[in-house]
Formats: structure tokens, sequence, C-alpha cells
């Protein structure tokens, strides 16, 4: 069975960065994962060490502005799914593939449904599938990938981040999504505000399955632009990220 | 299945894909070329189950590797016919992705194939394997091909010259499938995919009528109800012809009740003022009927400012949407410009009068060419007058509408008012010949000249226009 793993949380919390390094976590231990940054604001790729040109939503758009132009009887889910193909990138033991650009004015019905289908078929192929979202949760309220078995928001030191995942838990109860577990991750911790966080979340009553310190060396890979895919080890991020992978039975 | 093939064969296996990193060998996609073809041929001109291979097998190609590749299917059988062509071409798709290890996409031209390592280490290092697995499943689950030889091409030069030849068979295919009419088939086809938006609205598919959002056709349609027939889309059967210019079929109306919830239970799909179909949210162009000059104008939802009854595509598209029978607004996918039956029951293009320029250019080749030039757009016209004026400059067939209607105004004027009269609180649903009709009623005006005056009300809907007084003669 895939297991799928969502990821999100308030802007600048490093969601992407635990997204890359449990990606890199999993695919060392052998998984073959599919990557799916929905983030509207794409990073992923740039955090993995990928170049990525295009994404699902311009192969949606070209379904939209060809539509007339196919033969009338080809198809059409065939020819979509298709071109979802040509925008995976492949990479040793991962897939990535990006939402990229969302939708534009006209009706997605019909689109979006054909997408479910494929994407659901797709899914299969994978032992894990890692989404890096936006804490709006766009892609979930259209089901365009319907099941999450882990929805795990990154927080910050900030109880505005904290917050934010109170709010996610309302939101997906509103969406009905199909979220199994909901899981808390508190980044860029310092001794200082350490204690303060688990306490908040457990007054929040979120679930908090790790702490990932401050890292230096991404710090500085961030600053350098170079991707998180290749650190070390030893990082004390890759260290933590390891243990809650573990905790999550990864 | 068959001990004979070194791989399993099974649907479970279809959504199966071949990562890069598995992947043995890479068969046209995107980055070379191939096609897919199946000819319907005489019995006498195939050997049953042979195969043909032209260029290098499986076995020669390095691993990973890409190829070209052509798969040409001839068939035949007593009930093989060109018409079937190409719905059995379209389960190459699938019987292959039945092959455990390998994996298609696509079709036609676009195929996109590869094959697995773990696949060849198993004993696949032949196409003939492939192809005659494909065979047996044609011929296993399409029993009326009696007979199949089958050629692949992996040598380029030899596929592109084949790909010439096919490309001709697929425009002789489309050019049919483009002439296929409502009046063709059994069965259309129904959506309810907006019922989320519009509970009440059923988007009504046929040959001629593509679905309000522009994404449907019949073929879609049919794809979808054949692999999920209880999803979105199913099949209607269509039943009695009702009225064959109208388009109102006895299977579509049942449905509609049913699926309407009691909402209504008549549909004319090619009518706009009787019994029209109705419209979710998701329509890309909305009809609006203009009385004043018995015409009507199309706005789409690119147009952002306002058509000449003075209102933008959002207030009309407010008016439209929700999954009534609105007479007077009508939503529409753009395609349904290019359908021949194109409101058949109102006159067609005769009856069309504005369109914005945009969406007139994507339509030009398919308005009638005695019409195109009296259709106006926003370079033209602007309000109501100068569309009046538009039209009669350019003598449009809707004049002749105009000269009939006055004819019958004098004849029709009492019976019209009681219309209105009693329409006036729906306004929207008000008949439209009730709209258009000038209307004229004696009355007996307070310091009047003893009832010889006539009180003439023209346009009217809820508020008037214009109360012209005449005194009698």
């Amino acid at each position: 069975m895939t297991r799928v793993i969502a990821i999100t949380g308030k802007g600048g919390t490093g969601k992407t960065a635990i997204a890359a390094l449990l990606i890199r976590y999993l695919t060392k231990g052998d998984r073959v994962v599919l990557a799916i940054d929905a983030d509207p604001d794409t990073n992923l790729p740039e955090t993995l060490g990928c170049e990525v040109e295009k994404g699902i939503g311009d192969m949606r758009e070209f379904m939209l502005t060809q539509r007339d132009n196919l033969p009338p009887d080809v198809n059409k889910e065939s020819i979509f799914e298709s071109k979802i193909y040509e925008v995976l990138s492949e990479m040793p033991r991962y897939d990535l593939l990006v939402m990229g650009r969302p939708e534009g004015s006209g009706c997605y019905c019909y689109a979006n449904n054909l997408l479910r289908g494929i994407m659901d078929r797709l899914v299969k192929n994978y032992d894990v599938v890692i989404i890096d979202t936006a804490a709006g949760l766009e892609h979930f309220s259209r089901k365009i990938i319907r099941d999450i078995d882990d929805l795990i928001v990154i927080t910050d030191g900030s109880r505005r981040g904290l917050r934010t995942a109170e709010r996610i838990r309302e939101l997906i109860r509103e969406l009905e999504a199909n979220v199994r577990n909901l899981y808390v991750i508190a980044n860029k911790v310092t001794d200082a505000n350490k204690d303060k966080i688990t306490e908040i979340a457990e007054e929040l009553d979120l679930e908090l399955i790790g702490a990932v310190k401050v890292d230096k060396m991404i710090e500085e890979r961030d600053l350098l632009g170079l991707p998180l895919f290749d650190l070390p080890d030893d990082s004390v991020a890759v260290e933590e990220v390891g243990n809650i992978a573990k905790k999550l039975e990864l | 299945m068959a001990d004979e093939f070194p791989f399993e064969i099974s649907p479970m296996f279809e959504g199966e894909r071949v990562r890069k990193d598995g992947m043995y060998v890479e068969l046209a996609g995107p980055k070379s070329k191939g096609f897919e073809l199946v000819k319907a041929v005489g019995m006498d001109e195939i050997e049953d189950g042979k195969f043909t291979l032209i260029g290098p097998d499986l076995s020669e190609m390095e691993e990973g590797s890409r190829h070209p590749i052509a798969m040409i299917y001839r068939v035949a059988g007593e009930l093989v016919e060109p018409d079937l062509e190409a719905i059995v071409e379209r389960r190459n798709h699938d019987f292959q992705n039945y092959i455990q290890g390998v994996m298609h996409l696509n079709q036609r031209y676009d195929i996109w194939i590869r094959v697995s390592k773990d696949a060849v280490k198993k004993g696949l290092n032949s196409f003939e394997q492939v192809a005659k697995a494909t065979m047996m499943l044609f011929k296993n689950e399409l029993p009326f091909i009696e007979k199949i030889e089958t050629t692949y091409i992996t040598d380029l030069a030899e596929a592109e010259k084949e790909l010439e030849a096919a490309m001709e068979s697929y425009k002789i295919r489309d050019e049919r499938t483009r002439n296929l009419h409502d009046e063709d088939v059994d069965v259309f086809y129904g959506c309810t995919l907006c019922q989320s938006f519009a509970p009440t609205n059923v988007c009504v598919v046929t040959p001629d009528r593509i679905s309000l959002c522009g994404a449907i056709n019949w073929f879609d349609g049919r794809a979808a109800a054949k692999v999920d027939p209880e999803g979105p889309q199913f099949a209607i059967e269509k039943g009695e012809v009702i009225d064959a210019v109208g388009g109102e079929y006895s299977g579509v109306n049942d449905l509609a009740k049913s699926l309407s919830n009691g909402e209504y239970d008549r549909i004319k799909i090619h009518s706009f003022f009787e019994f029209p179909h109705t419209s979710c949210g998701c329509f890309e162009v909305v009809g609006f009927y203009i009385p004043e000059v018995d015409g009507i104008g199309w706005v789409d939802r690119d147009f952002t400012a306002t058509a000449p009854n003075g209102l933008p595509f959002s207030t009309m598209a407010g008016q439209t949407g929700g999954g009534k029978q609105i007479v007077g607004f009508l939503g529409i996918g753009i395609n349904y410009f290019r359908s021949p039956k194109f409101i058949e029951a109102d006159g067609g293009w005769e009856r069309v009068v504005w369109m914005p320029k945009n969406l007139k250019d994507k339509v030009l080749v398919d308005i009638p060419e005695d019409i195109v030039d009296k259709i106006a757009t926003e370079e033209d016209v602007t309000d109501l007058e100068s569309l009046k004026a538009f039209l009669i400059g350019k003598d449009h067939p809707i004049l002749e509408r105009w000269v009939e209607e006055e004819e019958e105004e004098e004849e029709e004027a009492e019976e019209a008012i009681e219309d209105i009269a009693a329409a006036a609180p729906g306004m929207m649903q008000m008949p439209a010949q009730a709209m258009m009709a000038g209307a004229v009623a004696p009355m007996a005006m307070a310091g009047g000249s003893g009832g010889g005056v006539k009180v003439i009300l023209k346009n009217a809907k809820v508020s008037i226009d214009r109360i012209i007084i005449k005194k009698s003669e």
C-alpha cells in the first residue's frame, strides 16, 4: 500500500526543507517516492536539486485550450495521463511532480475529474508519496489527491505557527478531507523556545512528533541556494528527520 | 491465462508504470516517433496470427535506449468494418497494459511505451511475444475479429514512411466522426459533474451538442460511461423522437425528470425558447434574448464589457446558472456554435444578432457565409439603438421577423396583454412570445374623451419603457 504524507504549515516555517529531508531519508532507505510540490510558490525542485520546467497546471491548461483541436473521438484521459507523465521528473529512486500554474476562470470540473483518476492510478506505483503544500490545502479541497494518511503541519517557534496547525485541523474537518493522522513538527527550534512550543502544542491538543533544531548547515546552503538533498548524515536536521520518520514507521 | 508467455497477463497490471530506474527500453514517446493503427481488411488479405518485424528486435536493443515503434494491426471478419477501426485500435492500449512489465500510454501517433528490466529478466526478449499476446487478447475480447495479422516497425525510416499513410487513415476517420449527428446514435450522455453547484442541472451531451463547459463531447461521454457507468457521465437512451428539430426525446425527458428531482420534465436540446436546456455555472457562453430586435446575442466569459442590453457576462451568468429552465438565457459551450443543429428550433444563425469580436473570430469559419457580416460586435454597436440601426443597415434576416410581428400585432394584442399580466411576477420565465410582442389595450382614461383612447404598451416587462397614447380612429 502507498503511504501518502502531506506536509504543510504557515509560510516560512521550513516545510519544504522538511519535505526534502524526508524524501532523502526514504530514498536512502530504498523506498520509491513520488514527490509532489503542490505549493504555488514552487520551491521543492530547487531544494531537491532538480530542474522542472512544467507542471500539472500547464498540462491541465493544455487540455483545456487544445480540446477542440484534438480528434473528436480520442480518449482525453489517456492524452492527459501521458501529458502528466511528460512533466514527471524522473530522478534516482524518486519522481517529482509540480502542480504549478493555478486554475484560470473557466470550468475545470471535467479536467480535474480526469486528473483525479490519473493521480489515483499513478500514486499506487510508489511506496510513499510526499506532498509539499500551502496551508490553504487547495488541492485537497479539489480532491485531486483523495486520501492522506498523515498530514504533518510544520511550525516554527511562534504561537501563530501552532495556530495554523489548529486552523488546518478545522479545515480538514470542513473539507471532509480524508486524513487519517494529524501531526506537528516544530522546526528551527532553539533551547530557549523548545519547552514553550511543547507546552502550546499540548494546550492545543496537537501531537508533536519531533523538534528540528536550527541547523547551521541548512542556513548556509539556503543562503547559497544549494539543494538540501545532499546534506551530510551528521546534520542535526537530517538526524531529527530520521527520528521522526522512525516514529511514523516509515 | 497463457503459459506460452514469459509474463503474466491481467487487467490488474493496467495502472502499472515503468519508471526510468526500472526501464529496459523506451519506445516512441515524446522524444521519439511511433504510432498504432488498426485497419479493417478482407478475409483473404491476411494470414491469421502472422507477425512481421521490420527493424531491430527487443533482444538487439541496448538497456536504457530509446527507439521508434509503429504497430499496425490488420483485422478481418464478417462483422469487421472500417467504422470499428477506432474502437479496436483503442484496445491496444488496454491489452498492452495487461502485460506485466509493459507500459502503454496515449494513442495514435502519440503512443509511449516502456518495457521494464524485470520483464526482460523474466524472459521477455522479443516483440513477437508482445504482438502474439496482444493478438490473442484482441481475438478473445473482441470475438468479431476472426483474423488478425500484425506488423511492428522499429526502423525509423520505415516507421516514418508508414506514419504518412497512417495519418491519412486518421484523417478519414476524423472526418467520419465529425459527421456523426444526433440522429445517427441511439444513446446520448448525461453529466452531473456540476450538480454539486446546481443540484437540478443535467447536462445532455449529444453528437451535435457539446457540454456547457465545452469539455465533454459525445465521445468523451461514451468513454467515461463505459469505464464507470455509475460515474458522473452516463448513458441516456434517446427513446422516442418527440421533436426532431427542437431536439426533444422521451428518454431525455424521463431522465431530466428524475435527475432534476422533478424540477422540470421536458428538455429540447436545440431550443432557446421552449423547454431549454438548463445551465450550471460552467458554461463558456451565455445567449441572451433581446426583445427589442427579437434576436439573440451571445457573450462569453472573457468579454468583460457590457453587451448591447447593458449587462455584462457576470450578471447574465447569474441569471442563467443554477440548473433552472430560464427562457431568455441559455448557457452553451463554444463548440456548440459549430453544430449544424445550433438553436435549430429558433432559426439557428439567422437569429443571432450580436457577439463579442473575439468570440465571433473564434467561430468565424463556422458562421454561414451569408450572415457572417450581419452579426454585430462591440466594434459595430454599443447599445440597442445602434444595434437596431446596424441590423437594418445590413439587412439582417431578423428584419423579416419584425415585419411578421407588426402584422400580428393588431390581431394578438388583447391576448398578449393578458399573457404579460400573468407572467409578470416571474419575469425571466416569461414566455418569449409575450415578451416580444407589442401590446395594445383599450383603456378608459380618466378625463379622456369618452372611451376614444388606446394605450399601447411596447416592450413591457415589469417596468414600462414607453406608453404611447393615440387617438382612436
